[in-house]
């Protein structure tokens, strides 16, 4: 879990996160134009209720002072009068809200695909990653797509909120107004990660106040409710000083490196690519069937037939999730994964599969018992997941 | 006064108390005697224990929610116990089906049916001085339709649970394997039983009030009913479409909402709302009904604005219809159609507020005894100007950009929907006890129900309008450890309303044993229900009632010799032969 609003707001009494977009300021002030004006006529009413039920007590059968039943000018006065204030309201509403609707040109474009439970924001060139990087002081237009049911794009100190709905593109912009501080150096982070690495552990972003890469953040929600793991779908929002350093930092998770393992980055894409939330890889059952040992092994499918973890089933599996059906000591999986198809490059998907493979291969082992060479084909797999372990860099949200 | 003190030419009309065999409850004996009567006072007394059961589950159930929430990681769905009920799912998944359970539960099982099925049934034949409804085979038949559908509710927690949330969203509804489709046959069918019960009071205030009732002398109460029941006839048809639209999607792809099959699952949510935002108004209008007799009737004066609160009775019904967008502000409406809504949503709050003034100024110069019905109403008008008030954040357009489903929108509509419908449903029920039992309650425990209800109330939402400002999501399992200690705080205050829930019931149950016998009038109300016996005989009345101004105190008196209400009225000359053929009062009009 994240734990974020002790460091951004002012105190812990205060009402509102960090206010940190170009729309926050009006949003707050019509916020608080409200709340005064309910305040002034919440006064008044309460004070005249429980003054009146106090002086107004009578003993039993005593009649009333008065019976004056109407008054029409009164009435008509407290009919009409705050119909005003609502037109007031109405219009700084209505105002603030067109500013968010109307996205500036030349916006920066960032796609996000959002899916059970985690978000994938796409930079363009094939970079995916689940955190949402933008400049400060310049505007940013997302582009938003759901891969399966409803979700929503909440982001607190922006105050900004948009649905995610399947089967159509909905928008949203704005304009950060504080860049996030570098709160840590590479140096310390690869330290930190390197420690995650030998506990098996993913970073926790509640803990060190900052992202993998070194930065604070806010808070990124899903608001409208989507399943299982609603409330834990959730990521963070960093906002570069420079065009030139967000450019770095893309570059910086472009692709796989000159001399990475495919299983390494394989590791990587698992984490990044959301299979986390869903696949375990130490063999407990999530919400997909565990790739621990997996690869190599007979499957029961729905349908009563059996499949062969291999290539074929595992790239199947990627990019059409609902062909064939895991079903496991007699619990059939919900079919619920999204299609990766045109999320994932063959590159990709061959790291995936290097990946799994690294987690114990079935096969591999029952090749080595029939042959002699068991010993060498153990260690290249154990050397395998050695490397997807050691360099994996896991970035995903909890 | 007492009844020496009676001027000349004046007759004291106390009904007194009633014989044993006169009393609706003991007239017939037997379990079948209930389950196939026709009469409206036991349907009404059946529909009480059954949204009171409802209430109580959907309530334990809100308990567990805020128990959960106690801790950021969750606690009650993590422990051992829940493993063991629900081996396969995760706590998340528990708390997810208790959530949803909660909300259908309450919604559907309980505040829509509550105040018109169980008080609007008993009240309504007696405040107009009828016999019984229009038509009371339609009558008994709504309440089994109601338990028909609670089974559904009960069968689909049975089954494999519910975890749509109690709005049925689509494509999740379509998608999720838990048992939408018994839920929303349950959902179906409870409308059928709401629609039924709304007919029947239409045709019942349109026909049955007795000669001299003209719409502007029926008690507000009625006019309240009457509002509601048009919505329930208008707009549940629109649910009951809805949700086959939603099964056969689920079960034959038809294509509507699902994306997958080229389905819009925003169309669900316009649907969805066109109901559920009228049935918001199914929830508050009897509300504001029973408020309007509570106050007047406890302060001994005339209603304030009688016309304007009957109008902006009407004026709800109708705005209702057309202000459900406002739910979906943020669902990507085109910017034209969402500032419409947004228009429209603030027209609905000035006759809501127009109704707040005419309480409290009825309450002005008044003779105002704090009974627990009283005190109840107050906190009523207390709660609901909090929960009405907050309602404009989220009609603003800029502002609800950033509350739409946060924790502030949970406040909210738990102050409309608890701090107004369940507390005004308790007073009313306090209101009411006596006359439909014949015992009065101990004055100190309903006082003590109602002072835990407002402070334990208040506790639990008043720190989730902070949550959700300060971005706390809804439908959360899990959250941010910031918001620990404001979230420790509504479950402190849960669990203080739970407390006064309890006490409540158990006063009431426990005056069954020892309550006083209560007498026909002991409020000295003017409407017409005061003048049979506590509890009414079979046919509610023994001579068909003389029908005065419902809000006119000053002919009740409080006689000190028979210690209570009566009603002086000046003597008539008996009509010695023939009496004229009665004009029904729908000619007349």
């Amino acid at each position: 879990m994240m734990s974020l609003l002790g460091d951004y707001t002012s105190s812990k009494l205060s009402v509102f996160p960090k206010s940190a977009s170009s729309f926050s300021g009006e949003s707050d002030w019509v916020f608080h134009f409200i709340t005064i004006v309910c305040v002034v006529f919440f006064i008044p009413i309460a004070i005249a209720l429980f003054g009146f039920a106090w002086k107004y007590r009578k003993a039993k059968g005593e009649p009333a002072d008065s019976q004056v039943d109407h008054n029409t000018t009164l009435e008509l006065v407290w009919s009409i009068g705050p119909s005003f204030l609502l037109v007031v309201m109405f219009y700084f509403g209505a105002r603030g809200y067109l500013d968010m609707r109307s996205i500036p040109e030349g916006a920066y474009n960032v796609g996000v695909d959002a899916y059970k439970w985690g978000w994938g924001m796409n930079y363009g060139n094939g970079v995916i990653h689940p955190e949402l990087h933008v400049v400060a002081g310049e505007p940013t237009k997302l582009t938003m797509t759901s891969k399966d049911v409803i979700h929503s794009l909440y982001i607190p100190s922006f105050r900004v909120k948009k649905d995610i709905v399947p089967g159509r593109y909905n928008y949203i912009w704005f304009k950060a107004m504080e860049p996030s501080e570098k709160v840590m150096t590479d140096e310390e982070c690869k330290q930190l990660a390197d420690k995650d690495k030998e506990e098996n552990l993913s970073w926790d972003y509640d803990a060190r106040q900052c992202t993998p890469d070194g930065y604070n953040f806010y808070d990124l929600y899903c608001a409208e409710y989507c399943g299982t793991n609603h409330s834990e779908m959730q990521t963070v929002v960093v906002a570069h000083e420079t065009q030139e350093e967000l450019d770095a930092w893309i570059k910086k998770y472009s692709s796989r490196g000159p001399d990475e393992s495919p299983a390494a980055y394989g590791a990587k894409l698992y984490e990044r690519r959301g299979c986390k939330s869903c696949h375990s890889i130490d063999g407990s059952r999530l919400v997909g069937p565990s790739y621990k040992g997996s690869y190599g092994t007979m499957r029961d499918i729905v349908g009563g037939s059996q499949v062969k973890v291999d290539e074929n089933y595992i790239r199947e599996s990627i990019l059409n999730p609902k062909a064939k059906v895991a079903i496991e000591q007699g619990v059939a999986y919900q079919p619920v994964m999204p299609s990766y198809k045109g999320q994932l490059s063959d590159d990709d998907i061959y790291s995936l599969i290097e990946f799994i493979k690294s987690l114990g291969d079935a096969s591999a082992a029952e090749e080595a018992s029939e042959s002699p060479a068991e010993e060498a084909a153990e260690m290249a797999s154990e050397e395998a997941a050695e490397a997807a372990s050691a360099d994996a860099e896991p970035v995903s949200v909890e | 006064m007492s009844a020496g003190s009676v001027p000349s030419g004046y007759e004291v009309n106390d009904p007194g108390y009633p014989t044993p065999q006169e009393n609706y409850l003991t007239n017939s004996k037997g379990i079948l005697s209930w389950a196939f009567t026709l009469d409206h006072k036991r349907i009404g007394m059946m529909y009480l224990i059954g949204v009171s059961s409802a209430f109580l589950l959907g309530g334990l159930l809100a308990l567990g929610i805020r128990l959960h929430l106690f801790a950021p990681d969750g606690i009650l769905f993590n422990n051992a116990l829940f493993q063991w009920l629900a081996p396969d799912k995760a706590p998340n998944d528990i708390y997810n089906q208790v959530f949803t359970l909660h909300g259908a539960i309450m919604v559907f099982l309980f505040i829509i049916p509550s105040i018109p099925a169980a008080l609007g049934n008993f009240l309504v034949p007696v405040m107009l001085g009828a016999k019984d409804v229009a038509f009371p085979r339609l009558n008994l038949s709504s309440f089994y339709l109601w338990v028909g559908g609670a089974l559904f509710f009960v069968m689909a927690l049975l089954a494999s649970g519910l975890d749509t949330g109690w709005t049925f969203y689509t494509p999740y509804s379509t998608t999720t394997d838990s048992s939408v489709i018994l839920a929303t046959t349950g959902a179906f069918i409870l409308g059928f039983s709401s629609i039924f019960t709304g007919l029947n009071f239409i045709v019942t205030i349109n026909t049955m009030r007795p000669p001299g009732m003209t719409w502007f002398r029926m008690p507000l109460f009625l006019w309240a009913t009457y509002s509601t029941s048009i919505i329930q006839v208008l707009a549940t048809p629109v649910l009951g479409i809805t949700l086959l639209l939603l099964i056969a999607e689920r079960t034959l792809h038809i294509g509507i909402f699902d994306p997958e099959y080229n389905g819009d699952p925003v169309t669900f949510q316009h649907f969805f709302w066109f109901y559920s935002h009228p049935a918001v108004y199914i929830m508050i209008l009897p509300a504001f009904g029973i408020i309007s007799e509570l106050i007047s009737v406890h302060s001994h004066k005339r209603i304030f604005g009688y016309r304007f609160i009957a109008y902006s009775s009407i004026a709800i019904a109708l705005l209702s219809f057309i202000v459900w967008g406002h739910h979906m502000f943020t669902s990507g409406m085109s910017p034209i159609t969402t500032i419409i809504f947004s228009a429209l949503t603030f027209t609905v709050s000035v006759p809501s507020a127009i109704k707040v003034f005419n309480w409290v100024a009825t309450m002005f110069k008044g003779s105002i005894s704090l009974t627990t019905p009283m005190v109840y109403a107050i906190a009523f008008i207390f709660l609901f100007t909090i929960g009405g008030l907050t309602g404009l954040h989220l009609g603003t357009l800029a502002t609800d950009m950033h509350l739409h489903d946060t924790y502030f929108v949970v406040a909210h509509f738990h102050y409309v929907m608890v701090g107004g419908t369940v507390v005004s449903f308790l007073g009313g029920v306090f209101h009411w006890w006596p006359k439909m039992v014949g015992k009065m309650y101990s004055e100190a425990g309903g006082l003590l129900s109602a002072a835990l209800v407002f402070i334990g109330f208040n506790l639990t939402f008043l720190p989730q309008f902070i949550l959700g400002s300060r971005g706390m999501p809804r439908r959360y399992a899990t959250y941010d450890p910031e918001f620990a200690p404001l979230h420790q705080m509504s479950t402190y205050g849960a669990l203080i309303l739970g407390a006064g829930l309890f006490v409540a019931l158990f006063v009431l149950l426990m005056s069954l044993y020892n309550g006083k016998k209560a007498p026909a009038n002991p409020w000295g109300g003017a409407t017409l229900e005061w003048n049979c016996t506590s509890p009414p005989p079979f046919y509610n009345f023994e001579r068909p009632p003389v029908v005065g101004d419902p809000y006119e105190f000053g002919d009740i008196r409080w006689d000190t010799e028979l210690d209570r209400y009566v009603k002086v009225e000046p003597q008539r000359e008996r009509v010695p032969s023939e009496t004229p053929a009665e004009t029904p009062a729908h000619a007349s009009e």
